[in-house]
């Protein structure tokens, strides 16, 4: 395998391959009414979020490419499965019926062995780079693991860790409950307490009262939690004590699209009887959709992925999988159809994603999304399985 | 107030392992024979018995084990490894009252073979309550959540921790006892090492270890009898600070401190009437490599944000200004919940450590940080 990664790296960008077809409206069609996206843009223009679909390889391989050789290699080395990981695309400019595509890729590193979730595997990132003619119109640098499954592994305890209700602290709870974040206030002399407890530090009295907070605050501290696994939770994800715009501190999970840092403003929202902080910035609408087999295999056909795991149950069970999952492709796709149906006339200038648990036939699939500036929206779909992907869009108005 | 009323008189000890293949039980009763085959002592000299709240093994059961037969004291401190320095003192104040004349502590642990502290746990402590559930749920994670503030207030980075890690498996490559014998590690290693709660690394974090250590206090007048060179209690003390909470002490002003180890360090000074200037070397409590930071600071060795010059100027090595964990501590030789600490320090004042600090300056040790803790001043 090191002989195979040294000529790769070695070799450099691949010669220019040609897509199948042209950029055409009939496949633009079939991807959008697979992707239920119904902008009203795509007539001429392809939507960005196909680029790769033009050179999607399908059922009739070519000439070798990078990722491929790399896939071959690691299938030898004992690292059968494989999962795309990490798709950053830039979209230079949108790409019209009747172009001619080409693309062409290098390797850009092979990692590993890591121990992953999935088992223990080798990520194998390449970069490519689309070109009408000599100019180049996109660029994707495209992660993948190679993996062997765990075996005999056992499932995360599925059972988060309880809140601790005592006579003292139940009015907290009964206010998440209620919507409310609620912060001990002393009856007597107004002292405001987190956590809260039977009598007030400050003048002695036992008249607990509460009063109900803003829900904004600011990070104070925080970590992310790696190792080792908590019951209830996937790692890795982020805890913060937040200075709350009250005075007092609080401990709770931080969910953001980016790392965050000391003195980033919150907003509390409540998620699963908890607390739950996110970056205190605009969002956008968040949009549900049920994930069918249908839905699977309509798109991963209209992204010409023939993998077998995107639309042969037996096949991805096989695998170790429940049931077929959605493709990367169409995972982007969703991302584009996310932010597009919220603003129609945005100019999509990048998608940059990262997947997390597999979004599987059966799932409801949530996308919640944050306006970090005004070209960049942060994303977040998740199942009840946990982050399906996280990422963000860059937009031009 | 502690005067020089008592000293340690045997230290006693079973292998440190990953898998003792033995009941927690028996390594007590190991390690407390072994102490008082040390201090030249039969087990029906002890009449009292103290260890940690956390101990699995009941006082009763080790004296039955050991056929100690009657007891006048027993006792337990709470908050973990808070408790290490603090049974000392409890055996100090047992034997100046003149309540019991020779006491034994001890702590017993299967820590890596049975239940490992680093795991996750449902507690029903209300004040767990207020973390757990929030997904903050192991003791790196609570430490971690200090040591990003303290990165934050002193512009320090994670390889000041790093520095200390590599100084306690310096120190351990060279004891032949230290889990981690001949395995030092560089700074890359630490840098490369997995994140376990983000600013913390795995070699930032203490190692889980199976082992028991066990402690003899007595009179220094009896101390002087026995066959071991005595080591005088020349101070002991506990303390908690506003707003404790375990681990957890997150609602206080300054979250990137120790208060509870500045009220042990007022009280250890004050005692012994001696100043950091005159000691010889500090057993400092480190389960997680920040809190070496915070303590160098707490105590007095530095001022507040400037233990990471202190550490990268080497002060904390064997022949620096404050050589710290001799044995390779926590990190390095094992974790025994801070017994193994004393036990060090104990050797350093004999003068038969495997890494002995020359002089006969006062040793100071330290107990659980972020904790209500504990200290010793052993001369």
């Amino acid at each position: 395998m090191d002989s195979v990664v040294s000529r790769l790296l070695a070799a450099g960008e691949t010669e220019p391959r040609r897509g199948r077809d042209p950029v055409n409206l009939p496949m633009i069609r079939n991807w959008l009414e697979a992707m239920g996206d119904r902008h009203p843009g795509y007539e001429l223009f392809a939507p960005p979020a196909m680029i790769q679909v033009w050179t999607m390889r399908g059922l009739s391989p070519g000439a070798p490419d990078p990722l491929q050789e790399m896939s071959v290699a690691l299938d030898e080395a004992g690292f059968p499965n494989v999962v795309a990981t990490d798709s950053e695309q830039v979209y230079h400019r949108y790409l019209r019926v009747g172009e001619e595509v080409s693309v062409r890729s290098r390797l850009e590193s092979v990692t590993g062995p890591k121990r992953t979730s999935l088992g223990e595997g080798w990520f194998v990132t390449t970069v490519s780079t689309w070109f009408c003619d000599d100019e180049p119109v996109a660029t994707m640098r495209f992660r993948i693991l190679k993996y062997r499954a765990m075996s005999g592994s056992s499932p995360v305890a599925a059972t988060p860790l309880k809140p601790v209700i005592t006579a003292d602290t139940a009015f907290f709870w009964d206010g998440i409950t209620a919507g409310e974040l609620r912060i001990q206030r002393c009856g007597e002399c107004g002292a405001l307490r987190h956590p809260p407890g039977p009598a007030c530090p400050r003048c002695g009295a036992l008249k607990q009262e509460h009063t109900v907070a803003s829900g904004l605050g600011t990070i104070h501290s925080f970590t992310v939690h790696h190792h080792p696994p908590i019951p209830g939770r996937r790692a890795p994800y982020v805890v913060g004590l937040i200075d709350l715009a009250e005075g007092v501190r609080m401990v709770g999970e931080v969910r953001g699209p980016r790392p965050v840092k000391i003195g980033d403003p919150v907003r509390v929202f409540f998620d699963g009887g908890l607390p739950v902080w996110r970056p205190d910035l605009p969002i956008v609408e968040p949009w549900t959709l049920e994930v069918t087999p249908t839905m699977i295999i309509s798109t991963a056909l209209a992204t010409r992925d023939f993998q077998d795991v995107h639309h042969d149950r037996d096949a991805a069970a096989r695998r170790g999988n429940p049931d077929i999952f959605v493709n990367i492709l169409t995972t982007t796709g969703l991302v584009q159809r996310y932010v597009t149906d919220h603003r129609p006339d945005a100019v999509v200038r990048g998608i940059s994603i990262r997947l997390g648990t597999p979004c599987y036939a059966g799932d409801t699939l949530t996308f919640t999304g944050t306006v970090v500036s005004g070209g960049e929206i942060a994303i977040v779909g998740r199942t009840a399985r946990g982050v399906h992907v996280t990422g963000t869009v860059g937009v031009a108005s | 107030m502690i005067s020089p009323t008592c000293a340690i008189a045997g230290i006693g000890a079973t292998e440190f392992s990953k898998d003792s293949g033995r009941s927690e039980l028996r390594l007590a009763v190991e390690a407390v024979r072994a102490a008082l085959d040390d201090a030249g002592l039969r087990p029906s000299d002890v009449s009292g018995l103290v260890t940690f709240g956390m101990d699995n093994n009941p006082e009763i059961a080790v004296a039955r084990e050991l056929g100690i037969g009657e007891l006048r004291f027993l006792s337990r401190i709470g908050y973990g490894g808070g408790a290490a320095c603090a049974v000392i003192q409890q055996a100090v104040l047992a034997v100046a009252a003149g309540l019991a004349d020779v006491v034994v502590c001890y702590r017993a642990l299967n820590e890596r073979s049975g239940r490992r502290f680093g795991r996750a746990i449902a507690s029903p402590d209300p004040d767990s309550g207020w973390h757990h559930p929030m997904g903050l749920a192991t003791p790196a994670a609570m430490v971690a959540m200090v040591a990003q503030r303290y990165l934050h207030e002193y512009g320090a980075v994670p390889d000041d921790f790093g520095r200390v890690a590599v100084a306690m498996r310096r120190h351990a490559s060279t004891n032949p006892y230290a889990w981690f014998h001949g395995r030092p590690i560089t700074l890359d290693e630490h840098r490369a090492s997995r994140w376990i709660s983000e600013p913390l690394r795995l070699l930032d974090c203490c190692q889980e270890s199976d082992g028991a250590v066990a402690l003899v206090v007595t009179s220094l007048s009896r101390a002087r009898d026995l066959p071991q060179p005595p080591a005088v209690i020349s101070a002991a003390a506990q303390g908690s600070g506003p707003d404790q909470f375990v681990m957890t002490s997150y609602y206080r002003p300054q979250v990137a401190s120790l208060p509870e180890m500045g009220v042990v360090a007022r009280q250890l000074w004050e005692q012994s009437a001696l100043t950091p200037a005159d000691v010889r070397t500090a057993i400092l409590y480190d389960h997680f490599t920040p809190y070496v930071l915070m303590q160098l600071e707490e105590l007095g060795f530095c001022g507040r944000g400037e233990a990471r010059h202190f550490v990268a100027d080497g002060g904390i090595e064997l022949g620096g200004r404050l050589p710290v964990n001799p044995h390779g501590g926590q990190l390095g030789e094992a974790y025994i919940h801070g017994m193994n600490g004393i036990a060090e320090a104990v050797r350093q004042v004999r003068g038969t450590a495997v890494n002995q600090v020359p002089g006969d300056g006062p040793v100071l040790v330290t107990a659980g940080t972020g904790v209500p803790t504990s200290g010793l001043i052993l001369v």
